[in-house]
């Protein structure tokens, strides 16, 4: 590889790795609160870039978009939570498996209502050209989603530390019963907590629609798939985790697939089999997932 | 006795139900007695052991193309082999994945079964010299056992019984054994059993590699009947639909993942040729009946109807 590529790939696998932020902070956060792993985050993810194909058409602000589908994602997580999770508060598997049922309805309503083709939206005007760096062109859209994550990072980290809904999140964290016998109201921390990983999935959904597209499959790769990654490598339930696995993941995940192809999935299967084998609660996590 | 008759009638059905059911009926039913197969494996793992995998399709799908594979690089279509190498994958792709996960336990030995063969689908789906890709693995061979051809839709059903009454026999052996014994041990209270002295996690890893072989096979099966196989054979979709498979059944149970299978393929094949066409909502279905199962009969079609005959047997 010419060392021109290889910046360019390197960047690639930068913003890749901001969007896997996004997309790994809210799996993560409802983890770390909720000891539940939403496996409908994907399809979550997969409802936010519908719902902003639908607001860009309607509207053609992308910028609306950008706003209306993560609200209208945590709303959907803000009634899932108490309809289904709730009622078996405490049965960590049980609720696990109920986000296996809503992914599986998510899904086959999105193909049902906007259709099963591969679908495309555009960058935002303004953000859709190139700019010339080292050695070549490179798409501002691309460099704009690599801004994206560093600011919701830095923001989500002023929000846990310097906040009282910060406070609460660490709080919870440690432990929600305790907090509840403190006198916070679990079952309103844990729905927003809930709507707000959706939110953040939403988001991903939005911001990745012009980059990686909007069709069917999206729900589990990238989706569903590289968020577990990303958790598992980084380490669940801690925002600094977040921030490492993706950093880690999305170079990765890109130069394997530049170098391997067809195998580059390999890449990614030998970093988690290593972080298991050798720090099995992920490289920044407090929670053990294998012994 | 009763077992022997009920598989006789179940192997034979083609034969004797022939004045009044369709070809669609011993289709239904075949590919019926496929997932059932492919759900008793899981149910060691899920019912058995406490070992909630998500990754399942991994192992029937590598048991299909090891089967299609197999037969067009060794240019045979003979049934040992073919099956064997079915299993031989699904067993040893299990191995590799087993390693990993059988030190994980719950909500964690899901996510890392459903990411790591997930890895094994994208290689499918992208390893086109090999697999063919997403344009799947077509010209399967035929399913030959010395001279005799199980392509005829008859026969092909009369292969699939078989091995599903294998199957099920194997399944049910183990689940009945000491060995089968050990893995609920191991469910119920894995560091008990670890101070009477057994090696819990060679347990655990025996059981996945046990499912993994009899996945392979039931994924060979599945080659052989749609003379196809497709990347999805190994994807999430087909593990949660095996996970689903188990659960409205009754995880843990003798005939739970059987039952199960009835009613998921109800729900896949029977409910669309009712529904409009454009209406292709089964999945969404199949969600609904697993999130109701999950939040009120979590012991699944099982479960319930043992209940139901407490309550009449105690009147």
């Amino acid at each position: 590889m010419s060392p021109e590529l290889v910046f360019q790939q390197a960047l690639n696998g930068l913003s890749f790795g901001a969007l896997l932020f996004i997309l790994a902070s809210g799996l993560s956060l409802v983890f770390g609160m909720m000891d539940v792993v939403n496996l409908a985050h994907g399809a979550f993810y997969m409802l936010g870039a519908y719902v902003a194909l639908s607001v860009v058409q309607a509207t053609g602000s992308f910028w609306l978009a950008l706003l209306v589908a993560p609200f209208a994602l945590g709303l959907l997580g803000f009634v899932l939570e108490p309809l289904l999770l709730r009622r078996l508060r405490g049965r960590h598997l049980d609720q696990v498996l109920l986000t296996i049922g809503v992914s599986l309805v998510i899904v086959d309503v999105i193909g049902q209502v906007w259709g099963r083709e591969v679908r495309s939206l555009s960058a935002p005007a303004g953000l859709d050209g190139s700019v010339t760096l080292i050695g070549g062109v490179y798409p501002v859209y691309r460099l704009f989603v690599m801004a994206f994550g560093v600011a919701l990072a830095a923001a989500m980290g002023i929000v846990y530390r310097r906040t009282r809904i910060g406070m609460l999140i660490r709080a919870g964290v440690q432990d929600a019963e305790m907090l509840g016998a403190l006198g916070v109201d679990t079952n309103r921390l844990f729905a927003s907590t809930f709507a707000a990983g959706a939110a953040l999935a939403g988001l991903a959904g939005v911001i990745a629609a012009p980059v990686f597209g909007v069709q069917p499959g999206m729900d589990t790769d990238p989706g569903l798939l590289y968020s577990l990654v990303v958790v598992v490598v980084g380490g669940l339930g801690t925002l600094s985790g977040a921030v490492a696995g993706s950093v880690l993941v999305g170079p990765a995940d890109t130069f394997g697939k530049v170098l391997f192809q067809d195998v580059a999935l390999a890449v990614i299967f030998a970093i988690v089999a290593l972080v298991l084998l050798l720090r099995p609660t992920g490289l920044l996590g407090r929670i053990r997932i294998a012994r | 006795m009763l077992v022997a008759l009920g598989a006789a009638a179940l192997v034979t059905f083609p034969y004797w139900s022939a004045p009044w059911a369709s070809r669609f009926a011993t289709t239904l039913l075949r590919d019926a007695l496929i997932l059932a197969i492919f759900a008793l494996s899981l149910d060691l793992l899920v019912g058995r052991a406490g070992m909630p995998s998500l990754g399942h399709a991994a192992f029937f799908g590598g048991g299909a193309y090891a089967a299609g594979i197999a037969g067009q690089q060794l240019a045979t279509d003979q049934l040992p082999v073919t099956l064997g190498a079915a299993a031989l994958v699904g067993a040893v792709l299990a191995l590799v994945i087993g390693v990993l996960v059988v030190r994980s336990e719950g909500i964690f030995f899901l996510m890392l079964t459903l990411a790591l063969a997930q890895i094994v689908f994208a290689i499918a789906f992208q390893w086109t010299a090999v697999t063919g890709g997403s344009n799947g693995l077509s010209g399967i061979g035929r399913p030959m056992l010395a001279s005799i051809d199980f392509s005829s839709p008859d026969l092909m059903y009369v292969l699939v019984a078989v091995t599903f009454v294998l199957a099920a026999l194997v399944v049910w052996g183990l689940a009945r054994s000491p060995y089968g014994r050990a893995l609920i041990g191991v469910r119920e209270n894995e560091r008990r059993m670890r101070a009477l002295g057994y090696d819990t996690a060679r347990l655990r890893l025996s059981a996945f590699v046990i499912a993994g072989t009899i996945a392979g096979i039931a994924g060979a099966l599945s080659a052989y009947s749609t003379r196809f196989v497709s990347a999805q054979d190994a994807g999430l979709g087909n593990s949660v639909r095996a996970f689903v498979t188990v659960l409205v059944g009754g995880a843990g149970t003798l005939g739970g993942p059987i039952v199960g299978s009835a009613v998921v393929s109800l729900i896949e094949r029977v409910v669309p040729s009712i529904l409009p066409t454009d209406l292709r909502i089964s999945e969404a279905l199949l969600g609904l009946v697993f999130i109701g199962f999950v939040l009120f009969a979590r012991q699944g079609m099982a479960g319930l109807g043992r209940s139901a005959w407490l309550r009449v047997s105690r009147r």
